[in-house]
């Protein structure tokens, strides 16, 4: 990851409480197989990369499986910016992980 | 046991894609709103009581610890694998089975959120009355082990009141699947099992289907929002609505500086003229007019500077009367981190607690936070369902600080003191979890009764002879 966003990433993502609010407004969580298709489980898995996890196959579910349509920064009480620090960890991402032209798959996993 | 001959052996018992121990999810199922982080070593998506059941006998055999998890919101520490463990997530758990107006309950699984629930017996006129802060994302499950409340607490009671019969799974070698209590509002089944469950934060044995009771909407609601510029005013015309035959549906208060606080957080136009007071009472339309200005005179009377007024709850909402005390967390959480912007590499931590005390002693519980924000220095956000005497103070502080996170604590002992010695409670509807053992432990001491932290041990030994079901919480 690139150091300045990476720190960007993590400044932001600590700012997350946990409470979940997000979750009742993100159109994906329902359906996705767990946690990790909602807004709190995204900023804490982004938050884990940008403290040198790993690039899991759940973890690419989790990032590349969100619409970007910010209905979470609407409940989010800690202001983070959400689709942006998805847009950051995606190109941070890309830059480093994939070749040209390669692309993330998300498996369709019904519940 | 190593993490992925559980993960191996799980999938063979009940399916693959219902366990996960892919590490970044295994992150997000071990933290909590504590900022606890706890040590998943697998999380489980069950789909029904037979899937629990698999478990809890392959957790038995192999003593490995199970954390049942709702929708992880709970403020003490409830659901944290706190030891190496499962996390039995109820997520998928989320059908609401059936629907009974005639006999006045709804069956459910235990993943559906409290929200989603009102919603469909809102299409039929009916409400699930129990309704906590988080109840947008907060599940049935959770709310049953936390003996949950909520703003209409002073009327409906909290979760204890309206469980009538729960489907369980026991921590035995069989992993048995039991029901306990009754599908109908009447009930005397030997020992009260359901209510000894209903608030055992996931310690005794697990939950995967509740039989609740269901209620009528009101008509509508008339609402009035009022400001007193005397503390002792207010509760004075708390004792007085609350001594006139009528239940108010809410009853909610906040101190000045934090709906001040909490107006400025949603920029609202409502001008803060002293701490506030808002009361919602249900009744027929028709008498709508009637009781708005009855309400309003006896606030009036009592010392309101300004009171507002809506004779339907459409009404209020139009108005915005519910916005200042809806955005009592937002606030909280704001006024927070703007303590701590210029601090460099703060974690800025909420503490939000949950005493209660009896409704008629509570100018001396504000007052005794009052002097609790002098001694500590914190700045203490104020709030809470003053119908049944719920107070939610919070604080915030730096806990990459020692010694603001050692002052958060003496403040918190403190607090515990003052609800002791008001005769209140140490936890109304949050539960006790990690965060408040200590606490529950004082106050049956305050009482002389420590002896049933012993009963409630023997309880637990019962229940879970080998301590597998979310062990070190609670007692």
């Amino acid at each position: 990851m690139n150091n300045n966003l990476k720190s960007w990433l993590k400044k932001e993502t600590s700012k997350c409480m946990f409470c979940g609010f997000c979750e009742a407004l993100c159109p994906t969580v329902r359906f996705g197989s767990h946690r990790g298709y909602g807004p709190r489980g995204r900023i804490n898995i982004v938050l884990y990369l940008s403290e040198e996890g790993k690039y899991t196959h759940e973890a690419l579910n989790s990032l590349y499986s969100c619409l970007l349509c910010a209905a979470c920064t609407l409940k989010c009480p800690a202001n983070i910016d959400i689709p942006e620090v998805i847009r950051v960890a995606r190109s941070l991402y890309a830059r480093n992980n994939l070749k040209e032209k390669e692309e993330v798959v998300i498996e369709k996993e019904v519940s | 046991m190593e993490r992925t001959k559980i993960a191996r052996d799980l999938s063979r018992l009940i399916g693959k894609n219902k366990v996960s121990v892919d590490e970044a999810l295994l992150r997000i199922y071990s933290k909590d709103p504590l900022g606890n982080v706890g040590k998943a070593l697998a999380v489980v998506f069950p789909i029904s009581s037979n899937d629990v059941s698999k478990v809890v006998q392959y957790a038995y055999e192999n003593d490995i610890k199970i954390y049942a998890q709702g929708s992880s919101t709970s403020l003490a520490g409830s659901s944290l694998p706190l030891e190496a463990g499962i996390v039995l997530s109820f997520e998928r758990m989320k059908r609401v089975l059936e629907i009974s107006l005639v006999n006045s309950y709804v069956f459910v699984e235990p993943g559906v959120r409290i929200d989603d629930l009102n919603f469909e017996l809102a299409s039929k006129g009916y409400m699930f009355p129990v309704d906590p802060a988080s109840s947008s994302v907060a599940t049935v499950g959770g709310a049953i082990n936390s003996g949950a409340g909520g703003m209409r607490g002073a009327k409906y009671g909290t979760m204890r009141d309206w469980v009538l019969g729960l489907e369980l799974v026991l921590p035995d070698e069989r992993g048995s699947i039991v029901f306990s209590g009754c599908k109908t509002l009447k009930c005397r089944q030997g020992y009260d099992i359901v209510r000894l469950i209903v608030g055992s934060e996931g310690t005794l044995a697990l939950v995967t289907k509740a039989y609740l009771k269901i209620t009528p909407l009101p008509e509508t609601v008339i609402v009035a929002l009022a400001f007193f510029p005397k503390l002792e005013d207010l509760m004075e015309a708390v004792v007085n609505i609350k001594t006139q035959r009528i239940q108010p549906y809410i009853l909610e208060f906040l101190e000045k500086k934090t709906a001040e606080i909490a107006a400025k957080s949603i920029n609202s136009n409502i001008n803060i003229e002293g701490h506030m007071l808002l009361v919602g009472i249900d009744v027929n339309r028709e008498a709508g007019s009637r009781y708005v200005e009855w309400m309003k005179k006896i606030l009036i009377r009592h010392g309101a500077r300004e009171v507002q007024t809506a004779e339907s709850w459409e009404e209020a909402e139009e108005r915005g009367l519910f916005n200042i005390r809806r955005s009592l967390f937002v606030a909280q959480s704001k006024i927070a981190r703007e303590h701590y912007k210029n601090v460099k590499d703060a974690k800025v931590m909420l503490l939000i607690e949950d005493i209660a005390v009896p409704p008629s002693r509570l100018v001396e519980a504000v007052e005794g936070l009052k002097e609790l924000e002098k001694k500590h220095g914190f700045i203490t956000m104020l709030g809470g369902h003053v119908g049944d005497g719920n107070l939610h103070p919070s604080i915030g502080f730096n806990a990459l600080d020692p010694k603001e996170s050692k002052r958060a604590e003496e403040w918190f002992k403190d607090l515990i003191d003052l609800a002791i010695s008001l005769d209140g409670t140490v936890s109304s509807e949050h539960g006790i979890g990690l965060a408040k053992k200590d606490a529950l432990r004082r106050e049956l001491d305050a009482r002389g009764s420590v002896k049933l932290l012993e009963i409630m041990g023997n309880i637990k030994k019962v229940f879970d002879p080998k301590n597998i079901l979310n062990p070190g919480k609670v007692v």
